[in-house]
């Protein structure tokens, strides 16, 4: 076949295999009962996390940047998809003065001030493009993408590298973690965004604020609506929920759509990663990480290249967080405390930084143990109890940086390797 | 050993200092001691007279009670007021002063009431048994109307006359405040003329006087401008606690003018008053506010140094970024619990020693901890700085966990009674004693490790291995025995931070990540890598500009501790900008070292 395309895809048998197994195998089994629904939902998540790794290995593989922060960028496209599905979701949907719905998570924790009754709260101003899906999903690129692009170009011109950038970058994690907790920034504080029903309904595929929306569904309900209106024309609250019609967050057939759609981005991202790392550029990226400042005077200026990685790193994070919370049905400011950004680097290290084929393994691979080992099993002499996972965590992670440096993934090649010398001997 | 023994023999005069302080302050409980067993032998006979039937004898009896300034006599009064106090006399007919405040009946429908002793509150025993006589063999002795308001009184006066200072202050400073006792008025002033009362008690009832005096209402242009008077007799005091009455003085007084009952002239030269008045006391408050936020600044700074010292340590001379930092803080402030329990240490049992012998446990729990860690983690790091932050986070979480599972999520340290309180530096400025030990510690730990790394021999090797360390390991230097006893001294002296913390704050598994490991690494990083110096410009910048910032109001918004931080970071970022390598880089060579 096409010499690019093997050396896009890396192990063409594999990636095959791997393909097949998402889509074929995996559907099949859960056709035939052999999985639930509530396991592909659950793979579904961490194929999003898996996103999330293949950015950071990109960074902390490839570049040599070490960034504290991913999961940061993760929340930030997380919550523009949280805001998008709090908007059509809820029951209790309240108007506000201004005919915009009030999404039921925001109505919970809004910060009063004295004499605002719930009556004159408005739906603060940045909620508000996020009513329409297609401009949620480019905000929830662009802002992760602008964030780590105004980051990078602040840090990286100043030339701040190593382990002052990770430093830093914790740092931020933590302040934004700190903020995102907040009543008053408006966005339902440790709370986080719940109330999540339908996705895609087809108000938000088409109109860009709740009037509209409202005004086309009474236009296409003319006649039918005498009923439903109060005395001043306008639609009672309870009705107005009906306008939205979409897909169930809670059916079967979505969760499952929505996995499907999540494996096929985790296949394009990593296509994507893989080009850039063979591409021409891939190369400066690989010589900043190994002698930056030869590269200076070969007349390169690495930041740039830098500022590029992060932000492709940031925009790929905040992809895998729109998926994720569509899955998870709640988005909480938990997921930036900065031990989160740092499971990252786990995964990556445990799968093989560098590789960016072991930080999809390491991501799947260090999340399918945690959710088996942080619940209760009886052994033949001890039983385990989920509070160990943390030093069960903790002592994977100094193995393998000691003892493992090239992850999951060389531990893979070495078997091979090894096996298959034990072949050829055999043979000879 | 040898380098332990140096060790010991630094802080020796340290621990020497804090036993002078036990030793004053066993000598005032067993004082203490004396005195309850000479006043029981004056106040049980006062007591007794109670059950006379002469009214001003009883009254003589009261105010006498008042100014023995027992504490418990204050429950005593209350009980009186309410009528709860009996006479039962014995078979002899002399009277016992007993106390039953509820009754009980048995199937014959006879009450009887169970006896408490008056001044303990404890059952009235007789034979060993609680007495239980029947409600008809007690006297009510309860006073009559005259004699319950002078009880209720005598209930407040009581701390006036405490030998207790606290218990003094307080109840002068009670005085004051509304609803106001005019009974107090001529006690106070006794107390702000007596010349041998502590100075502070002084200015209080002096304040306390002049509150009272401002704090009568007024109905007319003589009661107002005896009240102005008080005012500013209170705005020479800088009393802080008049500013917050202003409001409804100034509102009385424009009601005055609008019924008629203040002329227009008399109600603007008051105004005038009121609003210099108001100037010189809130020019106060600010002086006041502003020190108190420097000070917790610096105190705050003296924290960050504290911790921060250890990972320059550990960062700047060796290279390798310790995430378990926190943890090894979180050790120490655990040692000092274990400590603390082993000495049997608690709220009653005012044990202080604990914590002279805490220093050293916590410096040495957290220095093997680190030498382990440095054995079987670090040492195969050494200037792989990235994988030194992944592998030491690893141990870090492995060491909360453990601590998890042993301790719970919450233990109490108690701090020692010598670090309640504080020192007023000047007036309404307190100095915690908890954080000027603090302050003194880091101070300490800052010159213990200056001295060793400048002074010592052992600091010459270290320096010499950081510069450059294949020429010292060829010069004869033995690397490894510096690289383990300079990772043994960071990791001591984050200990030692640890149980320093214990005085000011909580102590959880999770106290080192979640509070100080990020705050102490923006230290480091904007001080300079390898710089004691910088470590201490940087920490006491970083300290005092966030205790500046965080109390700052633009309008109706409060920046607060998290916008706070917010903030901070975003000057770091910008600070950066300019200098890469923080305040104080280093130069030549070592600059291009990652």
């Amino acid at each position: 076949m096409n010499p690019q395309f093997d050396k896009l895809v890396g192990s063409k048998r594999a990636f095959f295999a791997l393909l097949l197994f998402t889509f074929v195998v995996m559907p099949v089994m859960y056709s035939a009962e052999m999985i639930t629904v509530g396991q592909i939902n659950m793979i579904g998540r961490y194929m999003c996390f898996a996103i999330l790794a293949l950015g950071l290995d990109l960074l902390w593989g490839y570049v040599g940047i070490l960034s504290l922060c991913q999961f940061t960028f993760f929340c930030l496209g997380g919550y523009a998809m949280g805001m998008h599905l709090a908007h059509h979701g809820g029951p209790e949907g309240i108007i506000d003065g201004n005919g915009w719905k009030i999404p039921a998570c925001l109505f919970v924790v809004y910060p009063y001030d004295v004499g605002e009754s719930s009556g004159d709260a408005l739906v603060p101003g940045f909620w508000k493009p996020f009513w329409n899906l297609p401009l949620t999903v480019a905000l929830g690129l662009l802002i992760p993408g602008l964030a780590s692009f105004v980051l990078g170009y602040f840090v990286f011109r100043s030339r701040v590298r190593g382990v002052y950038f990770a430093i830093l970058t914790q740092a931020i994690a933590v302040a934004s973690w700190l903020v995102f907790c907040r009543n008053d920034v408006k966005l339902c504080g440790t709370n986080g965004l719940v109330r999540f029903d339908v996705i895609a309904p087809a108000e938000s595929l088409t109109t860009f604020n709740p009037v509209d929306a409202k005004d086309k569904w009474i236009e296409s309900h003319e006649g039918s609506l005498d009923q439903d209106l109060n005395k001043d024309g306008k639609l009672d609250q309870l009705d107005y929920s009906i306008a939205d019609v979409g897909f169930s967050l809670s059916s079967d057939e979505v969760r499952f759509g929505l996995y499907l759609i999540t494996a096929a981005c985790l296949f394009g991202a990593f296509l994507l990663c893989r080009w850039v790392v063979n591409s021409r550029l891939g190369r400066v990226l690989l010589a900043i990480r190994d002698d930056e400042s030869t590269l200076c005077f070969f007349g390169y200026k690495p930041y740039v290249y830098k500022i590029f990685a992060f932000s492709l790193a940031g925009i790929l994070a905040g992809l895998a967080g729109m998926l994720y919370v569509p899955q998870m049905q709640i988005i909480t400011p938990s997921n930036m405390e900065a031990y989160r950004s740092l499971l990252v680097v786990v995964w990556v290290a445990v799968g093989g930084r560098g590789t960016l084929a072991g930080a999809v393994l390491g991501a799947l691979v260090v999340n399918l143990l945690y959710n088996y080992f942080t619940s209760q099993h009886d052994f033949y002499f001890f039983s385990w109890n989920p509070d160990y996972w943390q030093i069960l965590l903790g002592l994977m992670f100094v193995l393998v940086v000691l003892y493992l440096p090239n992850g999951l993934i060389g531990l893979l090649d070495k078997v091979r390797g090894s096996i298959g010398l034990l072949l050829r001997r055999n043979s000879s | 050993m040898g380098k332990f023994f140096l060790l010991a023999v630094l802080f020796s005069p340290f621990c020497l200092l804090e036993s002078q302080a036990e030793d004053e302050n066993n000598a005032k409980v067993s004082g203490n001691a004396n005195s309850v067993v000479f006043k029981e032998n004056t106040l049980l006979p006062l007591l007794l007279e109670l059950a006379s039937e002469d009214n001003e004898k009883k009254a003589d009896v009261v105010s006498r009670l008042a100014q023995t300034g027992e504490p418990r006599l204050e429950k005593f009064f209350e009980l009186y007021r309410q009528g709860s106090v009996y006479n039962w006399p014995d078979a002899e007919g002399n009277p016992r002063i007993v106390v039953n405040e509820e009754t009980v009946m048995d199937d014959d429908f006879n009450e009887f009431a169970p006896l408490l002793d008056p001044l303990s509150g404890q059952p009235f025993l007789v034979a060993g048994k609680q007495a239980k006589p029947d409600l008809l063999d007690l006297v009510d002795i309860s006073p009559d109307r005259k004699l319950r308001k002078l009880v209720n009184a005598s209930k407040f006066l009581i701390r006036l006359f405490s030998p207790d200072y606290e218990t003094r202050i307080s109840g002068v400073k009670k005085t004051g405040d509304p609803p106001f006792l005019e009974d107090a008025l001529p006690t106070l002033k006794e107390i702000a003329e007596d010349s041998s009362e502590d100075e502070k008690v002084r200015w209080t009832a002096r304040e306390s006087i002049a509150l009272i005096g401002f704090g009568k209402s007024s109905s007319n242009l003589e009661e107002t401008e005896s009240r102005l008077v008080f005012l500013e007799e209170l705005a020479e005091l800088n009393s802080l606690r008049a500013l917050a009455r202003l409001d409804s003085f100034k509102t009385d007084i424009s009601e005055l003018a609008q019924s008629g009952n203040l002329s227009v002239s008399d109600y603007d030269g008051f105004s005038g008053r009121i609003s210099k008045v108001e100037s010189s006391l809130a020019d106060h408050r600010d002086s006041v506010e502003l020190s108190g936020n420097l000070f917790r600044g610096l105190s705050y700074g003296s924290v960050l140094i504290l911790i921060a010292l250890g990972l320059a340590v550990t960062f700047g001379l060796m290279g390798v970024i310790n995430m378990a930092h926190g943890e090894l803080v979180m050790i120490g402030a655990y040692a000092t619990y274990e400590v603390q329990r082993i000495f049997g240490h608690s709220a009653d049992n005012a044990e202080d020693h604990y914590y002279l012998v805490a220093l050293p446990v916590a410096f040495l729990a957290s220095a093997l901890v680190g030498l382990l860690m440095e054995q079987f983690v670090v040492r195969h790091l050494y200037n792989r700085p990235l994988e030194s932050l992944l592998a030491t986070w690893g141990v870090g979480y492995i060491l909360i966990q453990v601590v998890r599972l042993r301790y719970g999520d919450n233990i109490g340290v108690n701090a020692p009674t010598w670090a309640r309180g504080g020192f007023e530096i000047t007036q309404d400025v307190v100095l915690p004693y908890a954080r000027l030990y603090l302050l003194a510690l880091s101070a300490t730990c800052v010159a213990f490790l200056y001295f060793i790394i400048r002074k010592t021999k052992m600091g010459v090797l270290i320096r010499a291995t950081m510069q450059n360390r294949d020429m010292a390991q060829s010069l004869g230097v033995r690397t490894r025995n510096v690289d383990r006893f300079t990772f043994a001294i960071g990791s001591g002296i984050a200990g030692v931070a640890g149980y320093g913390w214990t005085i000011v704050g909580g102590v959880t598994p999770d106290m080192g990540s979640k509070l100080f490991i990020v705050d102490s690494f923006l230290v480091v990083v904007t001080g300079g890598v390898g710089e004691l110096v910088g470590v201490v410009c940087s920490g006491l910048g970083i300290g005092v500009l966030t205790k500046l910032i965080e109390p700052m109001e633009f309008g109706d918004f409060t920046i607060g501790p998290v916008w706070g931080k917010v903030i901070l970071l975003a000057v770091i970022v910008a600070f950066i900008q300019f200098r890469p390598a923080g305040l104080f880089a280093p130069k030549g060579r070592l600059a291009d070292r990652k």
